[in-house]
């Protein structure tokens, strides 16, 4: 006993040395186990986006080819972290970096099964993504999220932002399009693989690793990141 | 007095082993993440100020791993044990303060992923009372078998 005790301290740095080297042999932010391998790309949209792997189409997907880092951002229409993150994070983020050439970002949906109309949400995002209008409904949608999601009138939110025109051809899509939900089924499928638990979840891909960061993020600390990656 | 000694030293031993495992193991399920999960879940509580959220998340994972391994040790055991009681009742502190006023905040505790709830408080309670245990046990019997 007395002996143990003695060399005990010395014992000790054994499994210090293993954990330190278990750190240290991760990169910054990998995770081997959450790494999913590349694949090549499926359809004609993927193909101008090698480092993601779900078939996607380019209305979700915005920033410099060029760019070493790809921002996916997985969220839901009807949850209120999203929303958040969606209006305040997710503008600067585009300014600084999407816009800037540094970033890609790409859009994903996750819809969780307890929101009621975020299937609906989903459906009109993406209708208006054929006729080139994503970017505008998605914001609408975040921004009137408390109102449609009390009520379920989806198409109110939408069209306020849409021309008649536009509005009217996003309607026949979301009656009659039976693909549109395709990119929502991929964008999940890949969300499996990502072990999502929560909305919203940015994956940061890098070198083919994906680095998965769930939960809110302000937007100082996800520039200090972002900014520690891009150096990398 | 003397078999009550030969009793407790085992069972300080033990103690002072688990202790140290829980100090390296939320250390090192921290390190595996990138810093910036960290700080989402340090950022849940609302508690402390923005600019501190890179800088803490940084160092404490590290700052466990090193309690840990001091812990481990049973060097300094008294201060060691001492300071890991002082952490757990600050984080028991500060789950506690976030679960009553109902912040759906993210523990962190051993990496991220788990919600706050009553069996993570329950479970740092624990780890409290098992850090106050070594804590009294090291005092109790200061080194009377430490040879020079």
């Amino acid at each position: 006993m007395r002996s143990f005790l003695l060399v005990r301290p010395a014992l000790s740095v054994i499994p210090a040395l293993l954990l330190v080297g278990a750190c240290l042999a991760q990169t910054p932010a990998a995770d081997p186990k959450k790494v999913v391998p590349n694949t090549p790309p499926k359809t004609t949209a993927a193909k101008t986006t090698p480092k993601t792997t779900a078939a996607v189409k380019n209305y979700k997907l915005t920033g410099s080819p060029a760019a070493k880092v790809t921002m996916e951002l997985y969220t839901d229409f009807e949850c209120p972290s999203c929303r958040e993150f969606f209006l305040k994070v997710l503008p600067e983020v585009e300014r600084d970096y999407v816009a800037t050439g540094k970033i890609q970002l790409l859009h994903r949906d996750f819809r969780l099964p307890q929101h009621n109309y975020t299937k609906v949400a989903a459906r009109y995002a993406n209708a208006a993504g054929q006729i080139g209008q994503y970017q505008i409904v998605a914001q609408a949608l975040f921004a009137k999220q408390q109102d449609w999601a009390q009520n379920g009138n989806v198409d109110a939110a939408v069209a306020k932002v849409l021309s008649p025109a536009d509005l009217e051809k996003v309607r026949n899509l979301v009656k009659t399009d039976s693909h549109l939900d395709d990119t929502c089924v991929a964008d999940e499928a890949q969300g499996a693989k990502d072990a999502l638990s929560e909305t919203p979840t940015m994956v940061i891909v890098k070198d083919g690793k994906r680095t998965k960061i769930g939960g809110f993020v302000q937007y100082n600390i996800l520039k200090a990141y972002l900014d520690q990656i891009l150096k990398s | 007095m003397t078999s009550n000694r030969k009793l407790a030293r085992p069972l300080l031993l033990i103690g002072q082993i688990a202790l140290a495992a829980i100090f390296l193991a939320a250390g090192y399920f921290k390190l595996r993440e990138p810093w910036l999960q960290f700080a989402v879940s340090l950022s849940s509580f609302k508690i402390l100020p923005d600019e501190w959220l890179e800088p803490v998340a940084k160092t404490l994972p590290w700052a466990e791993v090193a309690l840990g391994v001091a812990i481990l040790s049973g060097i300094l055991l008294r201060w060691t044990a001492l300071l890991s009681s002082l952490i757990l009742t600050v984080f028991l502190s500060v789950l506690t303060r976030s679960y009553l006023l109902g912040i759906h905040a993210d523990c962190g505790c051993f990496g991220s992923g788990e919600p706050l709830g009553p069996k993570t408080l329950a479970r740092d309670s624990t780890m409290l009372i098992l850090a106050l245990a070594v804590t009294a046990g090291a005092f109790l019997l200061r080194k009377p078998n430490r040879v020079e």
